[in-house]
């Protein structure tokens, strides 16, 4: 039964590599998924992550559905970070820090050398837990990318695009107007925000989010939130957070880390309200962590 | 409760802490005030002993362009206006204003009262217009620099005749000359528009401008690119190992090594090896190209760190490659940083003598230099060398030199504190 788990591949594809890469063993699978309505959009295969040789991510597998937000939740220094950064390779310009096992996007392994690195990060955005927008101007911000791409060809095209993603992200009806601003000159919530807007106007398919929400106050972050939701949509989100509730709140599914391993996966709902394991319900109810 | 707050705002333990604070503060103080002290000391000295030097005498003539003095047969031959003798022109015109006869024992006391060189202002005048010739003119020449001085106040009068640079004879003229509204005192023009001398009240500094200009510039186009690059790579690409510490080390040395050794290096390998002019601008711009090198790979590995890896990550997560995050996001935040320190390398570079010792840039070179392998000084050896010559009319040119020097060395850091301030960014 090896279903066709390959979706409309934005990624250059490689039929030889292909060919191997697509089988996941079934059992495996099966293991981890419960609802297996949804398609998988990526398949974490056993990927241990390490810095100067101490192992910070052990043995990872998980299957991460398409449209769907998938929370990683667990103490400080369990892996998270690095652990999502594997997923656009973030890690690769990390000195010392070497990445083992398999990431399955569309049927490709991303960790496969001829994987053009370029294309995966326009595929797989990324967004961090410092609002980093470049001390240039709002519209530059956006634009940036697209035209590092070639996805943008006149200035009307740009703008477009730039009103559209602004817009996705919420953020159009506040700065409509100073469009030409710094981007530092926003405030925190703002810079967020544009931050996302800057990571969509791409168009990814999957954006990873790193603790996004840590440096904002409740409001702002109960915007971001909401834009989560709408973004699920089209977009695969997958987020670190260390707010159980904001977990609760936006992701359907819920990962909890501890010390560097996966402990436990499943359903938001499930890990919140009937944890398999102790340490999840020990770190859920704030016992420890 | 309140009261005891009070009781420890008054305790003898912060009051002694107040009491060092002071000391401190006043110790620092005092420190500044001496330097600054110093500092004005020193300007005031230089500019009290070189403003002088801005401005200079002349003495206006009517100069008679005797046809049969210059060119008899009419011909108007370039070999004949050439060669002339427009110094007679002059004493004569001397003469005849002060009444002297030609043949009076001391008329060349007279003749030496107009700076030597002037024949030469008249030779131009006649070979620029030829018809100048029959005319009478009204020329303002430059007076010798005894002249000069004496009218500047420099000279003392009181002391006896032997042991003054001007006779008495010649302060007779002088007093005349003035009486008769024939000395002007008129801004320097010539300091900027000549070359060295050795007549000092025809001397500048536009020759080591232009050199000082031609060795910044060499040094400009080989260490900019060169330093900048070298640390783009150092600090963005190269992986840390021994080899790069190895470097890194090397290079905080060269910093430090005394400027003189880049100038043996200068002879040895861009004269005795590669047979470059020698005193030319090319070899000292190479030199202190070679001496900013380290500071400006320092400052600009500086600056490149200073900017937060966010931004490193934040294009590379939008699909740059690590080039293009480098180039299109960092290195214009790290760039204020790069030009102040670029700047402050080659204010240092420009005020080097040391260097300039070794590849024969001190040397007496009264050609303004057209070319960048023209033999050529520079300013701050210019100042050497004028400082060496006991006339008073070089003393007060030295410190003209310096402070030309100086409102360059001004010019340029103001412009690195103004572009530091102006586009420093926060974030
Ligand atoms: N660049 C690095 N070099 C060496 N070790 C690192 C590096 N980054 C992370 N580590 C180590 O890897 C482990 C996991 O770190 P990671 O940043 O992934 O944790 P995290 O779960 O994101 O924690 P937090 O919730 O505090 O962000 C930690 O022990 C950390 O010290
Ligand atoms: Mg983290």
């Amino acid at each position: 039964m090896r279903q066709l788990y390959i979706l409309d591949t934005n990624l250059r594809r490689n039929g030889k590599h292909m060919a191997e890469e697509q089988i996941i063993p079934i059992s495996k699978f099966n293991k981890l998924k419960k609802s297996t309505s949804k398609k998988v959009t990526i398949s974490v295969q056993n990927i241990t992550v390490s810095y100067n040789g101490k192992i910070a991510v052990d043995n990872i597998s998980m299957n991460i559905n398409q449209n769907e937000v998938t929370a990683l939740i667990g103490p400080s220094g369990c892996g998270k970070s690095t652990f999502i950064r594997c997923l656009n390779r973030m890690n690769d310009v990390i000195e010392n820090c070497t990445i083992e096992g398999k990431i399955i996007l569309n049927g490709i392994n991303i960790y496969n050398p001829e994987v053009d690195i370029v294309k995966l990060r326009t595929n797989i955005g990324m967004v961090f837990q410092k609002p980093n927008p470049f001390p240039k101007s709002i519209y530059d911000n956006i634009i940036y990318a697209p035209k590092l791409h070639g996805l943008v060809s006149n200035k009307s095209e740009s703008d477009d695009l730039v009103e559209k993603s602004l817009t996705e992200a919420g953020l159009f009806n506040e700065v409509k107007d100073r469009l030409n601003d710094s981007g530092t000159s926003l405030s925190g919530g703002q810079q967020q925000r544009l931050c996302i807007a800057r990571a969509i106007a791409i168009n990814p398919s999957v954006i990873l989010m790193d603790e996004p929400c840590s440096a904002l106050d409740p409001i702002a972050s109960a915007i971001i939130e909401e834009l989560i939701d709408t973004l699920k949509k089209k977009i695969t989100i997958i987020i670190v957070t260390h707010n159980m509730q904001q977990a609760a709140r936006v992701s359907e599914k819920t990962a909890f880390f501890h010390l560097g391993k996966l402990i436990e996966f499943s359903d938001t709902s499930t890990i919140f309200t009937n944890p398999k394991q102790k340490r999840t319900l020990g770190y859920i109810t704030g016992r420890f962590g | 409760m309140s009261s005891i707050i009070n009781n420890d705002i008054l305790s003898p333990i912060s009051s002694k802490r107040t009491r060092k604070e002071k000391l401190f503060k006043i110790c620092g103080l005092s420190a500044i005030i001496f330097a600054l002290s110093m500092l004005i000391i020193l300007f005031i000295t230089i500019f009290s002993k070189g403003y002088s030097a801005f401005y200079q005498t002349r003495i206006k003539l009517n100069i008679n362009f005797n046809e049969e003095l210059i060119d008899p047969t009419g011909a108007r031959e370039i070999t004949t206006l050439n060669t002339a003798d427009y110094s007679k022109l002059i004493s004569q015109s001397l003469f005849k204003f002060l009444n002297i006869d030609k043949n009076h024992p001391k008329s060349s006391e007279i003749k030496s009262l107009i700076s030597y060189n002037s024949f030469l202002t008249l030779r131009d005048r006649v070979l620029n217009d030829p018809l100048i010739i029959g005319k009478t003119v009204k020329i303002n020449l430059i007076a010798s620099d005894d002249v000069d001085q004496m009218i500047k106040g420099n000279i003392s009068l009181n002391i006896s005749e032997e042991n003054r640079k001007i006779s008495d004879f010649q302060i007779e003229a002088i007093n005349k000359l003035k009486s008769d509204g024939a000395i002007l005192t008129v801004f320097n023009k010539t300091l900027f528009t000549k070359s060295d001398s050795r007549e000092p009240e025809v001397s500048g500094v536009l020759g080591a401008i232009i050199g000082s200009f031609y060795c910044l510039f060499v040094a400009v186009c080989i260490s900019v690119p060169i330093g900048v690059f070298a640390a783009i790579f150092l600090q963005e690409f190269a992986k840390k190992n021994k080899i790069t510490d190895f470097i890194e080390i090397n290079i905080n040395n060269l910093a430090a090594v005394p400027s003189i050794v880049f100038g043996l290096l200068g002879l040895s390998v861009f004269i005795n090896f590669f047979h470059l002019p020698r005193s030319s601008p090319i070899v000292g711009g190479l030199v202190l190209a070679l001496m900013s090198l380290p500071t400006i790979v320092i400052v600009t590995r500086a600056s490149l760190l200073a900017v937060p890896d966010t931004i490193r990550d934040g294009a590379i997560a939008l699909g740059a490659s690590k080039m293009q995050a480098i180039f299109n996001q960092v290195l214009p935040l790290a760039t204020p940083g790069i030009c102040t320190g670029v700047i402050i390398a080659l204010a240092r570079a420009l005020g080097e003598t040391a260097p300039l010792l070794m590849i024969g840039m001190i040397a007496f070179i009264p050609d303004t230099p057209i070319a960048i392998t023209d033999p050529a000084t520079a300013l701050p050896a210019q100042i050497f060398m004028w400082a060496d010559h006991p006339e008073r009319a070089f003393v007060e040119r030295t410190s003209a030199a310096i402070l030309i020097l100086l409102s360059f060395l001004i010019v340029m850091n103001a412009t690195a504190i103004y572009i530091r301030h102006k586009f420093e960014k926060k974030w």
